[in-house]
């Protein structure tokens, strides 16, 4: 069985990293958890996001973070859930539950 | 249980609050995190910012600095190269965070 | 103990020395992101071998 891999995504300029990793991933049968944080949040805006959290078995960004960068509590990205706006944990969960990890 | 250890580095002025911000998160599920700012003088740290820094401290995580100024101004501890590579190799988990 | 380190750009001396401590006496591998087209499909195989990944700057 493929092993897990959990993705913390701190960069602004790693959409294509994110997506590209993610895609090869779930072609070997991995079950993918991506995390974003800080100025990588802004990434939720992207046209690519929507697909990213279909591609992906669990996608959260911290809320904390995307409301620092300007944006509504109230306005949540296309594509994620409302209760994948979370805190920090998200990266503990990852750094706990998963086989593999890699920060962008 | 084996505890998780984890070290976030930070080269860039406008990741490094953030980046302590997410040692601490990491500290409050039970693990060993540290926050290094490389390369760069960061302002003095407000009340808020240097309590999250103490409450790193009392969950037995530390935020270090390769940069002199930042130990005198805002109390990190101070390490250089070679003792932070050191550091990372006892580490479960290294990140070079934001950009640089 | 088998370390991946992966570059964004390339490794500066601070990196260069931080890497040669972390992978001192352990089996250590590369990948390049800073290329047009990474072989992403390549980077995961070497990220599920090995035993820590490093994603650098």
């Amino acid at each position: 069985m493929a092993k897990s891999l959990g993705i913390f995504v701190t960069s602004p300029d790693s959409m294509d990293h994110v997506i590209g990793v993610t895609k090869a991933a779930k072609a070997k049968g991995s079950k993918v958890k991506v995390f974003f944080t800080w100025k990588a949040t802004t990434l939720s805006k992207d046209p690519r996001f929507p697909g990213l959290c279909e591609l992906a078995d669990d996608v959260a960004i911290c809320v904390d973070s995307y409301v620092k960068q300007g944006f509504s509590v109230d306005d949540v990205p296309e594509g994620l859930e409302p209760k994948k706006m979370a805190t920090q944990a998200q990266h503990g969960i990852i750094i706990e539950d998963y086989d593999c990890y890699l920060s962008l | 249980m084996e505890y998780k250890k984890v070290c976030l580095m930070y080269r860039h002025e406008d990741y490094a609050l953030d980046g302590i911000r997410s040692a601490l998160g990491l500290a409050v599920e039970n693990m060993y995190a540290y926050g290094v700012v490389l390369d760069k003088e960061m302002e003095k740290l407000n009340e808020l910012n240097l309590e999250s820094i103490e409450m790193l401290r009392d969950m037995e995580g530390d935020v270090y600095s390769t940069v002199p100024a930042n130990v005198e101004k805002n109390g990190f501890e101070a390490i250089n190269i070679e003792e932070l590579g050191e550091k990372l190799r006892e580490m479960t988990h290294i990140i070079p965070y934001g950009i640089k | 103990m088998k370390v991946l380190n992966v570059y964004r750009s390339e490794p500066d001396a601070t990196v260069q020395k931080l890497v040669e401590i972390v992978t001192r006496d352990r089996e250590a591998d590369t990948f390049d992101l800073a290329v047009k087209s990474p072989d992403y499909d390549a980077l995961v195989e070497k990220i599920f071998s090995a035993d820590q990944t490093i994603c650098w700057w």
